[in-house]
């Protein structure tokens, strides 16, 4: 009981904590001191900026803007062109030439620089935009006006004839209109169609990256793992080279694989591939050799006491037993390989990436907005896919 | 003299002492039981005779070849005829029992042939022959891990047949089963030892070993402690191996 008294008593002073020595205390201080010592430094190298986060410059606003109005419809762009002349001085004997289209007189349709002429429209398109444009003899071009026809197709636009260049002041000039309009059904725009093939390339490139990962991953996993090699020396000095060059090739990204193969095999999707598919090898490499370590070694056994080899035991007795893991890393990789594959584009290696890098460049967002709104959906749309494959096999 | 063992000794990496200099000769015909406590080496002396384990010194001569000097595919070639049967089966589960089944046969088959699964006429009767002969010509296309214990062991014994071995050797084969179950299975390799196929099994319940054995070893400690006739293997004798705490061979 007594003892018991002692610790309770122990417990309520806490003598020892109470009392630090100073040497505890310096010792925390300049824990401290180290502690806000790496973060100032971290935020100041990283130029954290709340002020910068608040206040977006107005540009964002279009952007955001842009990003909910991808460029993906469009119609067909029609035009319709009508070329009436007008001759400098008047000349009635003189033949006009290059005249196109209907529905268009100049009044008059002779005169000097500086006169008043009134190009009309009558049974045009209605309720559609134009422009005006006066020509001279040699093809040079003014515009005069925009407008719009009125619901009878008509127009009327009275000017006086535009100055010309010294030595085409004479001879025949002429008033160029040009309706244009959209019609038709709705279609992809340009921007949509190239998104589109870039797009399938994206899908191609994360298969045939996959495809060729597994191929040759299967045959490394079994190179690089212990129960398949640890049986003889030179075995072993195989699994340890195998896997020494796993970890390396592991510790690389990439993006940096895929900026070493554009210098190799320059810039397009092959690049990417051969990217892809090594970090796949990889990654797949060490996922693979792990699930063979962990298999059951009562078969193994058995099929090599019968007599078998090594090949054989491995189709025989380990294959069957790691076939279930591999399609689950597989269907893992896969879904790594279609997001790797639609931003590998971004230094070059093919794909929807090198759209997007490009009219982000030329600050065209609508077109950079499509190429977003795909690499989601179709990210989305595989993830879902893959889960549903995941479910049908394993 | 189908198997001579010389010398036989084992030292695990770890430095554990699981065989020490046994040596007994096997005839064609003969039923031996590998008799011995859990621990006392049988796994360990079954396993180094078809090198499954590296002995560390000593021989194993079949037939007059001497397996412990065999090399790859001389080693391979020699395996096909021991059989061989375990404790816990050492099916693969995953695979169909017909499957399991003809993979006793892989040491008699090209490599590119059996990876593509093309196994002849013949084997492919062989294996249906034996399957039959285990009463499980009915569960052939069966997953091996629906079968119950009993069945999956006999599946084991397909296996092993499926070499045409001159030895079969059976590690625990009723341990990991129920006791009644295990008449059945011993009866099989009865069957097949009187058939010529010489057997050698490991068994820790003295009774059974007296029911079915021609010959008794008894292994302790890694030493190989008797070897005779099993009516010889008495209480008493039973006492002097294991001590007087070891159970009586009538349990
Ligand atoms: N792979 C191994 N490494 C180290 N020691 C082992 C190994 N296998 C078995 N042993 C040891 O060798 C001895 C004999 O084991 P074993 O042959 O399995 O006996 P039994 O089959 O009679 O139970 C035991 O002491 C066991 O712990
Ligand atoms: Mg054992």
């Amino acid at each position: 009981m007594a003892k018991d008294k002692d610790t309770d008593k122990k417990r309520v002073l806490k003598p020892e904590r109470l009392d630090r020595t100073p040497l505890q205390i310096s010792v925390n201080l300049i824990l401290i001191a180290l502690f806000l010592l790496t973060y100032t430094y971290g935020w100041r190298v990283t130029e954290i900026d709340i002020s910068k986060l608040l206040s977006p410059p107005d540009g964002l606003k279009g952007l955001v803007s842009d990003l909910f109005h991808p460029d993906i419809i469009s119609r067909d762009a029609k035009t319709y062109r009508v070329y009436r002349t007008y001759l400098i001085p008047c000349d009635p004997t003189r033949e006009r030439a290059g005249e196109v289209g209907e529905g268009v007189t100049l009044s008059p349709d002779c005169g000097n620089i500086g006169d008043i002429v009134t190009i009309a429209g009558e049974g045009l398109r209605p309720n559609t935009d134009g422009t005006i444009a006066w020509r001279t003899q040699q093809g040079g071009t003014k515009i005069l006006a925009q407008f719009k026809t009125d619901e009878n197709g008509s127009f009327s636009f009275t000017t006086r004839v535009p100055e010309a260049p010294p030595g085409q002041t004479k001879g025949q000039h002429g008033a160029e209109v040009i309706l244009h309009w959209e019609e038709g059904s709705l279609q992809l725009s340009e921007t949509a169609r190239q998104v589109l093939d870039k797009m399938l390339e994206t899908i191609f490139l994360a298969l045939m990256a996959t495809t060729l990962g597994v191929v040759l991953a299967v045959p490394v996993s079994f190179l690089a793992a212990r129960n398949v090699m640890g049986t003889t020396r030179v075995g072993m000095i195989i699994y340890f080279l195998v896997r020494l060059f796993l970890n390396i090739l592991r510790s690389v990204e990439t993006l940096i694989w895929a900026l070493i193969f554009i210098v190799w095999v320059g810039i397009g999707p092959f690049a990417g591939v051969l990217a892809l598919t090594l970090h796949s090898i990889a990654a797949l490499g060490k996922l693979y050799s792990e699930a063979v370590e962990s298999i059951d070694p009562g078969p193994v056994e058995a099929v090599q006491a019968t007599g078998a080899n090594r090949i054989q035991t491995v189709v025989y007795a380990i294959l069957p037993q790691v076939l279930p893991p591999f399609l689950a890393f597989t269907i893992y990789r896969w879904d790594i390989n279609v997001r790797m594959s639609t931003v590998i584009g971004l230094v070059g290696g093919g794909g929807i990436g090198f759209l997007l890098i490009q009219w982000i460049n030329l600050i065209q967002y609508r077109q950079a907005a499509t190429a977003v709104w795909a690499i989601v959906i179709v990210v989305a749309a595989m993830d879902y896919f893959s889960a549903w494959i995941r479910e049908k096999l394993i | 003299m189908l198997l001579e063992v010389k010398n036989l000794t084992k030292v695990y990496e770890d430095g554990t002492k699981a065989l020490t200099n046994v040596s007994f000769t096997l005839d064609e015909g003969e039923f031996v039981v590998l008799l011995g406590l859990s621990g006392s080496g049988k796994s360990t002396l079954l396993r180094c005779i078809n090198r499954l384990v590296e002995p560390t010194s000593g021989q194993v001569i079949l037939n007059g070849k001497d397996l412990t000097a065999a090399g790859g595919a001389e080693l391979r070639y020699m395996r096909r005829d021991i059989g061989m049967v375990f404790q816990h089966f050492n099916l693969v589960r995953r695979s169909s029992v017909l499957r399991n089944t003809l993979s006793g046969r892989l040491g008699y088959n090209s490599t590119l042939r059996s990876i593509l699964g093309i196994w002849s006429q013949a084997d492919q009767q062989r294996a249906f022959q034996n399957l039959e002969r285990v009463g499980l010509l009915n569960k052939a296309f069966n997953r091996a891990d629906e079968l119950s214990g009993g069945q999956q062991q006999r599946v084991g014994i397909a296996r092993a047949l499926m070499q045409e071995p001159r030895l079969v050797l059976a590690d625990e084969p009723v341990a990991s089963l129920d006791p009644v179950l295990s008449h059945s299975i011993l009866k099989y390799l009865e069957d097949l030892n009187k058939e010529g196929i010489a057997v050698l099994c490991s068994l820790h319940i003295p009774s059974l070993a007296r029911r079915y054995a021609t010959r008794v070893l008894a292994l302790n400690n890694g030493y190989l402690m008797f070897d005779g006739k099993p009516e010889e293997l008495d209480n008493a004798k039973f006492k002097e191996i294991y001590g007087q705490d070891a159970e009586s061979l009538e349990e």
